[in-house]
């Protein structure tokens, strides 16, 4: 069980003109599951490096378990690491792959056995612990990686988007796989993806990144319904959320903003009181999706939700929805609908806004306006 | 192309395969001409022609350009050369190898802040036409009473070697992926033991290139051999320069193309055997110099 | 963890010492300093040295007597010199020419799916590895004028075929061509080959529903991505040919006269038979300057071009 603790990570390549990582503070609990998201070149690989020691870091200090390891070779932090590759050794079967970092660390002989064989039961790969890795399947290779991992039981694991080369049966496998491993293991994960569903179904808490800074931490459900700002918000969630810059105005029952479909036609959305001191400035409403729907009668009558008439311009069936693209002050908006109520291209549909879990952003800055 | 091959008695296709095998067969005219040569009298070299059978197939001249033919002041043959070419390449290969091994490994995969700037320095060591270095070399080797041995010929291979060397393992090594020798790290392995567990192990291929490649080119070698060796040290080369420069009255040429083919037989042997690593050796040490 | 499963001790982490990690840190540097050591004097000093010797009167053993250019002036205006320059302009233009030539050739004819491919490539290449002294005596005896190719050709009923180029002093130093040409011809062809074979085959497909004839798609196409291969074989052909040495010395001796020599012998004779060393490492720094002139534009528009990768 161990602590990790990221303090203001600080790190410029060689001759590199930008920082690549510009002050990472995150705190990873004992047994806590986090997913690291963010998109290509943010920073992900450098951070993880960055933790195994593989690169210095320029300013800022790493701390397990309350030791500083910042300047500790990476043999001396006690972590182990599944890369993208796998990074088999070829020239070496699985059981000598798993066992390497075994025999490195000098332990006895049986007791290296007993771990290989502990591992490849865990992963069910017994049957494979001669062969060669260019003898193995995609997922194989995997397990493989992963059983090295496992092998050495270090305090941390690091995962560098260990599943995004296999295919997608495959990968749903290894996810709940992996899943149940920690549920048993309960150590310290953390672990890069570029997959939605990874991140959502996995993590304990996600890192959102961007350009080398962390923007936001939270739980899946806190950053995929409290975003953090625009960028987390478009980020997380697939297909991303939807962005409509309206006004607050003030009318008979409360604050409301005024949107025009397609046809012209206006459609009356309620806003919260919360945003009184937004009154007659621009917001840009994030909403979501699903919460653009056919009618729903139980959400009838309740104070934060809409209706408007919309033509719907493009479907795409995903088998348990419908996305359907409509049209909102000239921005292509995403809807979510159930495929029991048959919508087509040309259309035009009465369409249900739940207001209710819309986040709200400050055009300026931004960020999320908190209510 | 795919249509030719399923029009395989096309017109083309003729003419294709005839100018392919008449070139190789010109190719081949030199070793022909050799071997025949080599297994004639003096008789049959001045009254038949270069590709006409011997009348009477005699290894004589094989035996004196082996242990008779006069090579300068002395008669021995070239055996002695042959040999001193062995005692020279042999370590020098193998050191230069060494040395190019470690170093690409370091290149490739423990770069620091100044490693590509010595890597391009090295580089330019292919380059340099080797005149520029002679007359200091010879002073040095002098100093150092290495001068005329089969040793100082090696220190002067390895010197110049160790450019391609280093050349062959960086770019060989830049095609491991570093996350191996991350995972490696992790897994508590050093410098060394990553090198010795990891990389050995799978760089057969490559050490197979650099010392086929190593080998031809130190045993082909004739400027370092004329110049920094002398008598009992000079390498089968340089033998075989004095032996073909030194007949005085009628020229022997079956001793000569003997001696020649003797010269060329060790790196043509290699070659035979080993071709596809020679050639991988060639386009590599070349396209990426 | 481990309390779930398994009983398995975990040892103690015992730190690698400071030292250690040091010694770690300091490895690569370490494993690397013999050689820039061995480059640095061998490669870098040498050169420099040379420079020096070059302007000094050195004659048998080097002095330290500077004499600024004089060596140099005397270089220039030594007719031997002059001719060895000139050879080499005629050897390495129709050296580097006829092998780009026949190597294009034979690979694009190689490149047809040729059954015996293997065979016919090993045949073209095997004079690479041989020496070019073995090369040169070879070539001396098939071009000798009375017993050689002229005799064989006489006797194949060419009766008026005539050939004593190895004897002739304006001609002698084409026999090095063909013997050069016929050593790394192949080599040449090795190079576009490989060449060809990186050409993603889907440009090709591409340019054949475009419905490009092959001499067209060879011509338009596929040549026009070969041009690193060009460039990087004509630095090597060239690099070859201000360096060859071993062929002129063993072939022609820069006979008859001096009218085959070249500068790489010229370097030779004055340094180690002549006792000119000041002349011989004036010429030496002055074929350095010939490569580097060649040789600096290239790594130039080499660096450029990965810039822009
Ligand atoms: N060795 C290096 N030298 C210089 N710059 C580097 C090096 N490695 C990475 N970078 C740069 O640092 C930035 C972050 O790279 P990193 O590999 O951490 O991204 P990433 O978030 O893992 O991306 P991906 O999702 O594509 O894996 C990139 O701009 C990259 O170009
Ligand atoms: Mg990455």
């Amino acid at each position: 069980m161990s602590r990790l603790e990221l303090r203001a990570i600080r790190k410029t390549y060689g001759k590199a003109e930008r920082e690549t990582l510009k002050g990472i503070d995150i705190d990873i609990n004992s047994g806590e599951f986090l997913i690291l998201v963010g998109p290509s070149g943010c920073g992900k690989s450098t951070l993880m490096n960055a933790i195994a020691g593989l690169e210095d870091i320029s300013q800022g200090a790493i701390v397990i378990d309350g030791t500083d390891v910042t300047t500790l070779e990476p043999r001396d932090r006690d972590i182990a690491m599944v890369f993208q590759s796998y990074a088999l050794y070829p020239t070496m079967t699985v059981r000598e792959n798993i066992a390497f970092g075994l025999r490195i660390r000098r332990q006895p002989k049986e007791e290296i056995d007993q771990e290989v064989q502990r591992v490849a039961k865990l992963l069910q790969i017994e049957p494979l612990l001669d062969r060669k890795p260019s003898q193995l399947s995609g997922g194989q290779q995997q397990r493989v990686a992963m059983g090295r991992a496992l092998a050495r039981r270090p305090k941390i694991y690091l995962f560098d988007e260990p599943l995004s080369n296999l295919d997608a049966k495959l990968r749903v496998e290894m996810r709940t796989e992996i899943k149940r491993l920690h549920r048993r293991l309960r150590t310290t994960i953390v672990y890069v993806t570029h997959d939605q569903i990874e991140a959502m179904t996995l993590a304990d808490r996600i890192a959102v990144m961007k350009d080398g800074e962390l923007q936001q931490l939270g739980t899946p459900k806190e950053v995929y319904e409290t975003p953090a700002n625009l960028f987390v918000a478009s980020f997380i969630g697939s297909p991303a959320m939807n962005f409509i810059p309206v006004t607050v105005q003030k009318g008979d029952r409360g604050l409301h903003a005024m949107v025009k479909s397609d046809s012209g036609e206006t459609i009356d959305l309620p806003l919260p009181l919360a945003l009184s001191a937004y009154e007659n400035k621009e917001i840009i409403l994030g909403v979501r999706p699903e919460h653009i729907t056919q009618i729903q009668a139980h959400k009838e009558g309740q104070p934060l939700v809409a209706r408007g008439r919309l033509t719907i311009e493009v479907t795409e069936p995903t088998g348990p929805d419908v996305i359907a693209l409509v049209n909102i002050n000239g921005i292509p908006v995403h809807c979510r609908i159930d495929p029991d109520h048959p919508v087509d291209p040309g259309d035009v549909a009465e369409l249900m806004f739940d207001m209710s879990k819309t986040s709200y952003f400050d055009p300026a800055t931004e960020q999320r306006i908190t209510l | 192309m795919t249509e030719m091959v399923r029009k395989p008695f096309s017109f083309n296709r003729v003419l294709i395969y005839t100018v392919l095998l008449t070139a190789a067969a010109v190719y081949l005219v030199p070793l022909v001409v050799m071997l025949l040569t080599s297994f004639k009298t003096l008789g049959d070299i001045s009254s038949g022609n270069l590709m006409a059978l011997p009348t009477h197939w005699t290894m004589h001249a094989w035996h004196k350009a082996w242990s008779t033919a006069c090579t300068g002041v002395s008669c021995e043959g070239v055996h002695h050369f042959f040999w001193n070419s062995f005692k020279m390449a042999i370590p020098a290969v193998l050191i230069s190898t060494g040395i190019g091994a470690f170093n690409g490994y370091v290149f490739s995969k423990w770069r620091f802040r100044g490693s590509d700037l010595i890597f391009s320095m090295m580089l330019f060591g292919c380059f340099i036409p080797f005149q520029v270095i002679l007359l200091p070399m010879a002073a040095t080797l002098g100093k150092m009473g290495l001068a005329n041995t089969t040793a100082g010929l090696v220190v002067v291979h390895v010197t110049y070697g160790v450019a391609f060397t280093t050349l062959f393992f960086r770019n060989y090594y830049v095609g491991v992926p570093d996350a191996l020798v991350k995972a490696a790290r992790l897994d508590g392995a050093g410098f060394f033991t990553i090198f010795f567990r990891i990389m050995l192990p799978m760089s057969v291929p490559i050490f197979m290139v650099c010392i086929i490649w190593q080998f031809t080119q130190i045993w082909n070698d004739f400027l370092f051999g004329v110049v920094f060796a002398s008598g009992d040290s000079q390498p089968i080369t340089v033998g075989l320069n004095n032996l073909v420069n030194t007949g005085t009255g009628v020229k022997e040429y079956n001793v000569n193309m003997a001696a020649a083919l003797i010269a060329a037989l060790p790196t043509l042997v290699v070659y035979v055997l080993a071709g596809k690593y020679f050639i991988r050796g060639l386009t590599a040490g070349s396209v990426k110099g | 963890m481990s309390t779930q499963i398994g009983v398995l001790s975990v040892p103690a982490k015992r730190p690698a010492s400071r030292v250690i990690n040091l010694i770690q840190a300091w490895l690569p540097k370490l494993v690397l300093a013999p050689s820039l050591a061995l480059v640095l004097v061998g490669v870098y000093g040498y050169m420099i040295w040379t420079a020096v010797l070059s302007f000094t009167n050195s004659s048998f053993m080097p002095s330290f007597r500077f004499v600024g250019f004089a060596q140099y002036a005397r270089l220039i205006a030594n007719d031997r010199w002059h001719t060895a320059c000139i050879n080499l302009v005629i050897f390495g233009v129709l050296f580097i020419g006829v092998c780009l030539a026949l190597g294009i050739f034979l690979a694009i004819f190689l490149d047809q799916k040729i059954r015996q491919e293997g065979f016919i490539r090993t045949v073209y290449l095997y004079p690479m590895a041989l020496s070019l002294i073995v090369t040169g005596t070879v070539w001396r005896w098939i071009l000798n004028p009375g017993l050689g190719l002229e005799k064989l050709m006489h006797d194949w009923g060419w009766t008026s075929f005539h050939f004593d180029w190895l004897v002739r002093s304006h001609l002698s130093v084409y026999t090095l061509v063909i013997a050069a040409v016929w050593q790394s011809s192949g080599f040449v062809m090795a190079l576009f080959l490989a060449g060809l074979r990186g050409i993603d085959p889907s440009i090709i497909k591409a340019a054949r529903v475009d419905g490009a004839r092959l001499p067209t798609i060879y011509l338009r196409i596929i040549l026009p991505c070969m041009r690193p291969v060009f460039f990087s074989a004509i630095m090597i052909l060239a690099h070859l040919s201000i360096k060859s040495f071993d062929l002129v010395k063993v072939m022609t001796a820069g006979g008859p006269g001096y009218s085959s020599d070249l500068p790489a012998l010229f370097m030779y004779d004055m340094s180690f038979t002549r006792g000119q060393l000041g002349l011989g490492a004036a010429s030496a720094i002055m074929m350095l300057g010939a490569i580097l002139a060649l040789l600096v534009p290239y790594l130039y528009s080499e660096l450029r071009s990965k810039r822009h990768d």
